[in-house]
């Protein structure tokens, strides 16, 4: 009690309008460097995923409008080929005359119309782009690939760098996925559905992220392959938050062997 | 432009729309796309409903908020400042405004809002953890709370048992959701007025639909 009371004066004397103005400058200082020491490799890890994922969107987005575009020069190309980034690397490389050749037509039985060089050119510089999307997302999936391997061996042994990052972003934090029990890591990327089924009963559903994983996409039980291994992930997050040895095959492998 | 019935906050008719203001305390600046009006030399922010709570309890009724000129608050779940900055405009320059968020992202947001207000200082802190910070403030006349967790008002009760002055008043805005989806909003507002009332006074109680679904807000007084 005593101490309390202490505590209170304390308290009270700080609403000077000189103390206020010292922990006014104090906390500034002090937020400012909190927020400094809070970023961690998982926030860096997140930001990754975020931007492979976009990229990935952006890139099919933009690949869909390029093709619109070219198809008034060339369909019948665009058409044979459904790989946005082949399609984009071929139509710089190679001409129409080439292109449609490959395909087995003439130009002139094409339904392309003749557009002038700087029309052309002007299309092709949108394919330039692409082509760099797509790159820059494969060179974000090396770096990820290396900082989930540093950062959470076993997590990543099991999952696999992507579906692991994703289990990360949904979480939040590497802390906050620490802390969840493995049915809710069961259900990571599936909170809409999730709160549809506690809001109006409708079906719950069974699996998130992890149905990417092959051990669940081609298991014939897919509920049970995915409480299964939400299970483990549960276990390796865990090994990984406090820096336990590497059993991160073992865990792949004993999944793997109980679900062939 | 007229004063409304609360301190510090002002009002007038657009159209039939009634719109709430608060006294710009940064003149030209605006905090979050909020629009500007100036009418004989003072400039008036705009406080809307739909993104303040505390303005959505003001539309809704509450006669009074306790928050005057010159008060200390201790504001919890301050996010990037939408609110708080009004709260700042309230109490003036010669009030302050302790805001706090567990948040790295929206802090570092509201670290910039305080280097233009001097009457606000941001804590990065669990308001769960009142130990962690009782030296980066000092006793409040008011301590507002919006911070949607489950266990929101053990924690409000925890910080009013430590850094509110007697008499002093106490906001806190319930989000029944993050209770829990299953029960229905007025069954759970019932049981955090129960566990508030063990240890404060509630003088005022709000639901804000339609500005804000499912969420209420109470007003206390430390006894
Ligand atoms: C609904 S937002 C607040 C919006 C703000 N009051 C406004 O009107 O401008 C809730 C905030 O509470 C914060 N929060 C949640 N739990 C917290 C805790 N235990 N300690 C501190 N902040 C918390 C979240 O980070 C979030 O920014």
């Amino acid at each position: 009690m005593a101490k309390e009371n202490e505590s209170y004066k304390e308290l009270e004397s700080r609403r000077s309008p000189e103390s206020l103005k010292r922990l006014y400058l104090e906390n500034l200082k002090l937020t400012k460097k909190a927020i400094k020491e809070s970023t961690g490799k998982d926030n860096l890890i997140i930001q990754t995923i975020k931007s492979i994922e976009d990229l990935k969107v952006g890139a099919n987005k933009l690949a869909k409008r390029l093709r619109e575009w070219y198809e008034l020069y060339n369909p019948e190309f665009s058409r044979s080929i459904s790989d946005h980034r082949k399609f984009s690397q071929l139509i710089i490389s190679k001409s129409r005359s080439e292109l449609l050749k490959e395909i087995g037509l003439k130009e002139a039985e094409s339904m392309g119309a003749d557009i002038d060089k700087k029309d052309i050119d002007a299309i092709l510089l949108l394919a330039v782009q692409i082509i760099t999307f797509y790159d820059t997302k494969e060179k974000l999936e090396e770096y990820l690939d290396n900082a989930m391997e540093q950062f959470c061996p076993n997590t990543n042994a099991l999952a696999g760098s992507l579906i692991a990052a994703k289990l990360l972003e949904q979480a939040g934090s590497f802390e906050k996925l620490m802390g969840m029990p493995s049915s809710t890591i069961q259900l990571l990327g599936a909170e809409k559905a999730l709160f549809r089924h506690l809001k109006t009963g409708a079906r719950c559903p069974k699996y998130g992220i992890i149905l990417q994983h092959p051990v669940v996409a081609k298991s014939k039980d897919k509920a049970k392959a995915a409480r299964m291994l939400a299970d483990k992930i549960s276990i390796a997050v865990k090994v990984d938050y406090f820096k336990g040895e590497f059993i991160g095959d073992k865990l792949r492998k004993g999944i793997e062997d109980k679900l062939k | 432009m007229r004063k409304s019935r609360i301190f510090e906050v002002f009002e007038q008719k657009k159209g039939k729309k009634l719109i709430i203001y608060t006294k710009n305390l940064v003149h030209g600046k605006k905090v979050y796309g909020e629009d500007l009006v100036t009418e004989d030399g003072v400039e008036y922010r705009e406080w809307t409903p739909f993104r303040s709570k505390l303005a959505a309890a003001i539309m809704k009724g509450y006669l009074n908020i306790g928050i005057r000129k010159g008060d200390i608050i201790l504001y919890l779940g301050a996010s990037s400042g939408t609110t708080p900055s009004h709260v700042s405009d309230i109490v003036g320059k010669d009030g302050f405004v302790f805001a706090l968020d567990f948040a790295p992202r929206v802090v570092r947001e509201l670290v910039y809002l305080c280097e233009e207000r001097k009457n606000i200082a941001p804590i990065l802190a669990d308001a769960n953890k009142p130990e962690t910070y009782a030296d980066k403030l000092s006793l409040v006349d008011v301590v507002y709370m919006d911070i949607a967790q489950k266990n929101q008002a053990e924690i409000f009760l925890k910080n009013c048992r430590r850094f509110l002055k007697k008499d002093g008043y106490a906001l806190i805005a319930v989000k029944a959701r993050s209770i829990d989806v299953t029960k229905k909003p007025r069954q759970l507002f019932e049981i955090v007025r129960k566990e508030i009332e063990k240890e404060l006074v509630i003088i005022d109680y709000k639901i804000l639909d339609p500005f804000e679904k499912d969420h209420c807000m109470f007003m206390c007084k430390k006894k």
